[in-house]
Parts: structure tokens; sequence; C-alpha cells
């Protein structure tokens, strides 16, 4: 038993709630129109709580194995939290982003107002995601998963307009959707085995397996499409474009870089924890996910590519990449495994960041559309510089990191026996490389070279608590690149248990 | 004496009702205090019936032979008599409030008490003719509340309303008939007592009259294609639609079906039979057709009128498993969806009285305005979605897991019904909460500068329903262990 691995959340919930009863007390409180007050303490208590979880929460990944169980929801149902391989790689990207996009929202939020509200709910959606990493077994795990959806949509609907809060219920519609046919899969799979436990490598038995092969299956298929619609798997992605656009720029950054990355997480851990990948292999379930996972990849490059606003491309951006990772999932080889790791994590920063530089231009030039961002790298050049860098490594050229996810990912697919997907597979990622260029670059290009009749204009880069996070995220970028080594055997460690 | 109690329960608010209208109260303070009195020492009596569990059986009087009005605790009567202690005191602390500015108060409270007098009957009862007598009163003595506005709307409701009653409770009879003359006993015993000697070849013709005596049974249960009644009736005072037709009178029916299922004709005769398949289609497409009328409706009682249809066919699709982890799944989903809805038509029934507003799309920033009861109101919402954590979830587990035992392939069918309804009761539910707290940035809340939270007379019942609905969440296991002793085949 290790308390402390509450704590953390237990921080961020209290902060939140703090922040959200504040912000409500001063709403009823205020006559006529409302104006917040005392930002700044909100801002204080806000990153102080970030920052001490945080601390923690590295601490608690980077340490021992441990355990709790809070308390038991049924006889045999825990609520049980464990500190395991899989959960400290997603939990240090969350709280890596997490940091990030925090200190570049308080000066973000400023131009949405609200700002107490918003940072509540921030916190509170990053213990949920601490919870959700660090579950034990499946039954918290989607405890978190609900409470994710639950918490993350205000920040969705945040600026209040009517289109925002349309696009706000179809997020939770669709993530609700999804949270019910996972549900359905749980409730299957509890019948079935009893236990849900993650074990490492699986916990189904061969023999008991076979014996209810079929109805297993389709349950299985259920389930991984289920926790895909989180992923914007195809044709169940349609939340995504729509939520994106509207959202604030830090709350559709942590959409894309994190959230979205949870139903990765849900499916890595049915698959891998649960399941155990030599059962599936070869089955309809994966060629299907399989198949699935590919036409998102290529199809979501495409509407990127013929997408004008920005942040709306990014969203259809995201439909791709993610994509990548359950490929990598889907192929079932431990190669692919570590590609699709090293994705999720290369893709959590990349991503953020792209968003935040999109923020960037939303606030500071008001600019939604990719065409009216001509010339803006002379105003703001670091920030297009990083925005360069950031596309680069999405696209995947190498130092940048992207390449190195996308190395394994092909790799994967071409030991992977997986029949014809050994050669589609590589060729789809090639192609949407390319639109990926074709849909990212022209932005650096435009800014950089609007033309001869463009006349120039001062430089006048953004706000310093802006700007560093977007920087940061690009050195990640680039470092991890560089360097991957590391990584890479921390994620090859997390895929040879599997086998 | 213990068995006495067992009548005094029934027979003490009956009589302390009718007095209502006859003892001269000076003020409306004594009136109130008196009905509370009443309310809160039949629910200490029940409590102590509870805590003694008396074992005998206590005959009021008999006709003939067999028949006779006869009164006995077990297992599913505990717990629907339980649920009635908790919910009348704090219900009728609400109605105080709620009544204030209607008239014909004393006749509304008459019949309020008396229908707890007479739900506890229902759970009492040691045979079918004992519960067929209170099922029919029940009827008679929820009419007048439901026609209490007397308006013209409430007029055509309690018509419709009577006309359901009378309709099911004629095709109960012909079960009740039917029970008698094949059973070896006329008392509800586990795993029923119909004589499989003297059906010898009738099989058919008795499942046909289980059928004709679920759907009469259910139609207090609002089963598909009689569940129009429902909505209908939420014409009538907010404490009924939420003490009675979410509470005491649709869980009647739904226990009066179980009893019938498990203590009549028993799982054994029912159970892989086209009975059971044709009960079970009508159930599931009951639970996505509430949730779907539900997702339609904008009336705001209506709507939840709507989704109590569809979760009291959740509590029959548990009773229609025929299994006794069934039958516990659809015990556990009554007592907390008791909970969870009447929190929600409280808030409702709130809602209205502080300011008249009726539809969904009136109800445009009202979070801010009436904090307290939309906080409650969404975490109600949750509970009926089965967010983890909520009664919701356990009850709808522990149904699911029951289908899944079964090995039925319908209640498979069942399962992914549940869930539908689920993310319909998310879609149904949430818009409200969301239009609530987040009205839009053009809101102007000038609009409804009058709106507030109601008083503490309304604010107490609601935290302790809420309470318990968290608490049954967290901690389930006594309710559960409780219903996993019952003995029902």
């Amino acid at each position: 038993m290790s308390t402390i691995l509450i704590i953390p959340m237990a921080i961020l919930i209290i902060a939140g709630l703090v922040l959200l009863i504040w912000s409500f007390v001063e709403h009823i409180r205020c006559k006529g129109v409302y104006e917040e007050k005392h930002t700044g303490i909100a801002q204080s208590i806000f990153l102080i709580a970030l920052f001490v979880s945080a601390g923690i929460v590295v601490y608690l990944a980077l340490g021992k194995e441990r355990s709790v169980t809070l308390f038991y929801l049924m006889n045999n149902i825990p609520i049980y939290f464990k500190i395991d391989e899989i959960g400290r790689w997603f939990v240090l990207i969350v709280t890596i982003v997490w940091l990030l996009v925090g200190i570049y929202s308080i000066r973000y939020l400023r131009h949405e107002g609200e700002q107490k509200r918003f940072l509540g709910f921030f916190l509170l959606v990053y213990s949920v995601l601490i919870g959700l990493d660090f579950s034990g077994n499946l039954v918290t795990m989607y405890l978190f998963y609900e409470l994710m959806t639950l918490t993350s949509f205000p920040l969705v609907l945040h600026n209040g307009s009517k289109e925002a809060i349309m696009a706000a219920l179809k997020y939770l519609f669709y993530s609700m959707a999804g949270a019910y046919m996972g549900l359905f899969g749980i409730f299957y799979l509890q019948h079935m085995m009893g236990d849900l436990t993650f074990v490492a490598g699986g916990a189904i038995g061969r023999a008991f397996f076979d014996e209810n092969k079929a109805l297993m299956l389709v349950a299985f298929f259920i389930m991984i499409l289920g926790f895909a619609v989180k992923a914007g798997l195809c044709p169940l992605h349609a939340w995504l474009p729509t939520a994106h656009p509207v959202a604030p720029s830090p709350a559709s950054a942590v959409l894309s870089g994190i959230i979205v990355k949870s139903g990765v997480l849900a499916i890595i851990r049915v698959i891998f924890y649960l399941i155990g990948p030599e059962m599936l292999r070869g089955t309809w379930v994966i060629t299907v996910l399989l198949i699935l996972s590919l036409v998102t990849v290529f199809m979501g490059s495409l509407l990127a590519f013929r997408e004008p606003v920005l942040k709306k491309r990014l969203a259809y951006s995201t439909v791709s990449q993610v994509s990548y990772i359950l490929f990598g999932i889907f192929l079932l080889t431990p190669k692919a495994l570590t590609g699709a790791l090293l994705q999720v994590a290369f893709h959590a920063i990349v991503k953020c960041g792209l968003f935040l530089v999109a923020g960037v231009f939303l606030y500071e030039h008001h600019v939604k559309r990719v065409d009216e961002l001509v010339g803006i790298g002379r105003r703001i050049p670091v920030t297009l510089w990083s925005y360069t860098f950031l596309s680069l490594s999405l696209i995947g050229i190498p130092p940048m990191s992207g390449f190195v996810s996308k190395w394994f990912l092909a790799q994967g697919a071409l030991v992977s026996g997986t029949g014809v997907f050994e050669i589609i597979g590589p060729i789809v990622l090639l192609v949407s490389a390319l639109l990926t260029a074709g849909y990212l670059m022209p932005i650096t290009m435009k800014g950089f070279f609007p033309g001869e009749e463009a006349a120039s204009e001062k430089v006048k880069e953004t706000s310093l608590w802006m700007l560093v996070p977007i920087v940061v995220l690009t050195v990640f970028a680039f470092v991890l690149g560089v360097f991957p080594n590391g990584l890479i055997d921390y994620a090859d460690k997390i895929a040879a248990l599997q086998w | 004496m213990n068995r006495i109690i067992m009548f005094a329960v029934i027979l003490l608010p009956i009589i302390g009702g009718s007095l209502i209208p006859i003892l001269p109260f000076k003020t409306r303070q004594r009136m109130m205090f008196y009905i509370e009195a009443l309310c809160v020492i039949n629910s200490v009596l029940v409590c102590s019936m509870l805590f003694y569990q008396p074992n005998e059986v206590f005959t009021l009087f008999r006709f003939s032979g067999d028949l006779s009005v006869t009164l006995h605790l077990d297992g599913p009567g505990k717990m629907f008599c339980a649920l009635a202690a908790i919910m009348w005191p704090f219900a009728v602390l609400y109605s105080f409030e709620y009544m204030k500015h209607e008239e014909r108060e004393k006749g509304f409270f008459m019949f309020y008490i008396i229908t707890y007098g007479i739900t506890l009957g229902v759970a009492l009862s040691e045979n079918i003719l004992t519960m067929y007598f209170f099922f029919e009163m029940m009827s008679l003595v929820t009419l007048p509340l439901v026609m209490h506005t007397h308006t013209r709307e409430a007029i055509l409701a309690s018509r419709t309303y009577l006309y359901f009653m009378l309709g099911g409770a004629a095709f109960a009879f012909i079960g009740m008939v039917f029970i008698l003359s094949y059973g070896t006993t006329s008392s509800f015993l586990p795993g029923g007592i119909i004589d499989m000697a003297k059906l010898d070849g009738k099989t058919d013709m008795m499942l046909l009259v289980y059928v004709f005596s679920f759907f009469g049974f259910g139609i207090k249960t609002a089963i598909f294609p009689f569940g129009r009644w429902l909505p209908k009736a939420s014409v009538a005072p907010t404490p009924v639609t939420a003490l009675l037709h979410a509470v005491a009178v649709v869980n009647t029916g739904a226990f009066a079906v179980m009893r019938i299922t498990y203590y009549s004709f028993g799982t054994n005769l029912l159970r892989g039979t086209w009975a059971q398949d044709v009960v079970m289609l009508f159930v599931i497409f009951t639970i996505v057709y509430g949730c779907s009328r539900a997702v339609k409706e904008t009336h705001l009682k209506r709507r939840l009128a709507w989704s109590t249809v569809s979760n009291l066919s959740y509590i029959l699709f548990g009773v229609v498993i025929m299994t006794p982890e069934g039958a516990c799944g659809a015990l556990c989903h009554m007592l907390f969806h008791s909970f969870m809805k009447i929190t929600s038509f409280f808030c409702a029934g709130a809602i209205i009285y502080k300011t008249g507003k009726n539809y969904v799309h009136e109800l445009n920033g009202f979070g801010k305005k009436m904090p307290k009861i939309f906080c409650i109101f969404t975490v109600s919402a949750m509970a009926l979605m089965g967010v983890p954590g909520l009664a919701g979830f356990i009850s709808k587990w522990s149904l699911v897991r029951a289908a899944f035992a079964s090995e039925n392939i319908l209640a498979y069918v069942g399962v992914g019904a549940l869930l539908v309804s689920a993310l319909l009761t998310a879609i149904y539910m949430l818009t409200i909460c969301v239009r609530a707290f987040f009205p839009g940035k053009e809101f102007d809340y000038s609009t409804i500068s009058d709106v507030k939270d109601p008083n503490m007379l309304m604010i107490v019942p609601l935290c302790v329903f809420l309470a318990f609905v968290i608490y049954f969440g967290i901690h389930p296991q006594y309710v559960l262990t409780f219903l996993s002793g019952i003995d029902f085949v």
C-alpha cells in the first residue's frame, strides 16, 4: 500500500475544485456584467498545484513499483492503482505536456476570459489522466476514462458560443458512445475472466480462448472500436475536426496531444494487458482494424491537405497521425509496438507544439485560415521557426524525432508477417508523409516568403509565457530525434514485456 | 405478537391518512407536524419490523379454503419496505413546501399517506390474492392524485390512467385465476407453486397466461405498448410524479411481475420457453423506446417520465432473465433507480415550483441561479448514465452480469440495449445540464434574475437522496450481499 500514489491526484482535485467553486460563486454573486477578479491569486494556486503534483508524479514515475487499492466497488472489483512500465511512459508524457501547456494557458486565457473555470478544469483533467495512467485494472481505467470525458468537455465549450457548445456536445456524445462500447467489452470480459487486473502479455489462456473464440472476438472488436473513438479511428473520427477549432488553443493542444492518446492507452491495455497479442494474431478483428487504421492514416492526411482552417487542418492531421500509432499496435510485433510508443511520445510533443503555435496566430493576429498567414514569419520569426521544426518532425524528416518512430513503424510492418499489410503499410505511411509535408510546409513558405509586394513589418514576438513552452517543445522534438536511444530502449523494454 | 406489526404498518397510514380531512387543524404547521409524525412513526415501525423479522404469517381474513388475505415478510418484501420507509418521510417534507400554494392540500396528503400503507401492503403480501387486492387499491388511491389540479389535461390524464390500470388489472386477474386453479397452494413460494401434474399437456396455455399476466401487472411499469399513461400522468404535482410514478406505483408493478415470475409460475416452468422470449423482446424494446422518446421530449417532467419507462424495463429485464442473479439485479436496480429518479424528479419539481418553467429549452442559464439544485441534478444525471462510483453503475453491472451468466442469446441483445440506452440517457440528461451551466456567451442573465434555489425543506430531502445515491455507488456490498441471500428458486 502506498497512499502517496493518490496524493498528486488529491492535490489537483482540491485545487481544481477550489478554482471552479470560486469561479462559480463569483458568477452567482455578480450583478450585471461579469468581471473576473483576483486572477493573479487563481493563477498562483494553479501553478503551485500543477508544479507540486507534477513533481510528485515524476518522482513516482521514476521510482519503484507501487500499488494501492482505494476501495472495493463490488466484491471482486477494486479501484486499484499500480505503477507499471506503460503507465510511467504515458504519465511522463502527460506531465511534460501539462506543465508546458499550463504555463502557456495562463497568458492565453486572458484573451478568452473565464480563467478560473478553464484552469480549474485543466487541473481536474490532469488529475483524471494520472488516475487513468496508473490504473491497475480495467474497471478503474474505465472510471477515469468516463471522468476524462466529463471533465474535458467544458474545456471545449469554453468560449460559450453556440458553435462551441454544439461541438462540445458532439465530443461528449461520441466519447460516451465509445465508452459504452468499451463497457460492453468490459462486462463481457468480467464475465469470462472474472479478474480484470492488467497483466503484461495478457491473461487469457489459449485453450479457454479457443473455446469461446467467435463471441469473444466480437466482444473484443466492439471494445477496441469503442476505445478507438477517442483515438479518432475512421469512421468514428468526426468529433475531432469539430471540437478542435472551437476549443481554446491550449485545450485543443491537450485534446490532440494527450486525450486522444488515452484512447490509445486503453487499446494497448486491452490488447496487451488483458487479451494478449498472440490471441488476436491472424484473426478477422486485427485484419479489419489494420484496414481501418490505414484508411484513417491516408484519409486524415488527405482531408488535412484540403482544409483551409489551420486548427481544423491540424485536427485532421491528428486523425491521421494517431492512426499511425494504432497501426503500429495492431501489427502485433515488438518492433511496431516500440514504434507506436515512440509515436505516442513524439506526436504528443509535436502536435501540442503546433496547436500552441496556432494559438499564437489566433491570439496575436486573429488569423484562423491558412491563406491569411502570408508574411507572418516577418513578425514572429521564432514562433514560425518553431513551427517549421515541429512540422519537419511530424513529417518524419531526420534528425527530427518523428523520423525515429516512423522508422520503427515501417520496420515493424515489414517483419510483421501480416501478408499484404507488410507492403501496403509502409507505402501508406510514405504517401501520408508526403501529404503531411504538403499541408504543413506551405505555411512556412508563405510565412517567410510572402512575395515581393508584401510590406516589411517589425519583429514583435508574443509574450514569453507563450513563447517559451513552444520553444521548449521544439527543443524536445529535436533533442529526442538526435538522441533517441534512451527512449527506444525503454520502449523496447515495454514491448518486450508483452511477448 | 411480532406479526401484528405487519398489519399495523399498513393500517396506520391508511387510517391516519383518512383522518387528515376530518381532523380540525388550527394552523398549517400543526397539520404538517401531524403528517410528518405519522410518516416517521410508521417508518420507525417498519424499521423495527425489519429488525425483528417476524417469521410467521398473519392472516387478516379468510374467504374460503386457500383464499385469504395474508401478510408475510420475506426477502424482496424487506427491501421494498425499507425503500418505502426511507422515501416517504423525506418526500412528505418536500411536499410541504411544494404544495404550499396549491389547493385541496388536505385531500392530497390524505391519498399521499394512504398510498404509503398500500405500498407496504404490496410488499408484505403473502399470496397472490392479497397482492392483487393491494395492487387494485393502489390504482384507485393514486387516481385522485393524478387529477389533483383538476385541469382539463389532468382529468384526461387521469382517465387514461384509470383505463390502463383497469385493463391491466383485468389481465392480471386472468393470471391470478389460473395460478389459483393450477397451483398447489396460493402462497408465494420460491421456485413457483404450479402443480406440474395438473398442468400435463397444457404448458403452452399456461405460458400464454403468464404472458397475459406479465403485461397485466406490467402495465404499472409502463411496458411497451402500454407505456403511454406514465408520461401523461406527469401532469400531477411533482411529489406524486416523483414518489409514486417513479418509485412506489411503478415499482409495485415490477415487484408484482417479479412475484409472479419467481414465486408463482416459477422459473423452472418459464425459463427457455417462448414466453420468456416474448416478454424479453418487449422489455428490450421498451428500454430503447423509452429512452428515445425521452430524447425527443422537451417537457422536463415528461422527459424524466419517459426515462422512468426505460429504467423500469431495466428492472423487468433483470426479472425476465429468470435466474436468481437476474432477480438480484432487478431488485438492485429497483432500489437504486428509485433514489436516482426521485432525486432528479425533485430537482425538476423545485424548478417548476420556483419558476413555473416546464420545458427544457427554458432552463438556459439556470445553473448559476439555482446552483444547489443543478449540482444535485447533474450528479443524479451521471448516476442514471451509469458513471462508476455512483449507484447506477452498480445496478447495471449486476444486471449485465446476470444477463451474461444466463447464456441466453436474447439477454446479450439486452446488454446492447442497456448500453444504447445509457448513451441516450447521457444525451437527454446532459443536454439539460449543459444548457443550465453553459447558456452561451450572449445569454442575458437579467432575464432570469428572480430565479433562486428553494429553501431547506426541498434541499434537505434532495441531499439525503443524493447521499444514498453516492453511498450505494461506493459501498454497495451491504445491499448486494443482502440481495444475493434472498431465496428465489
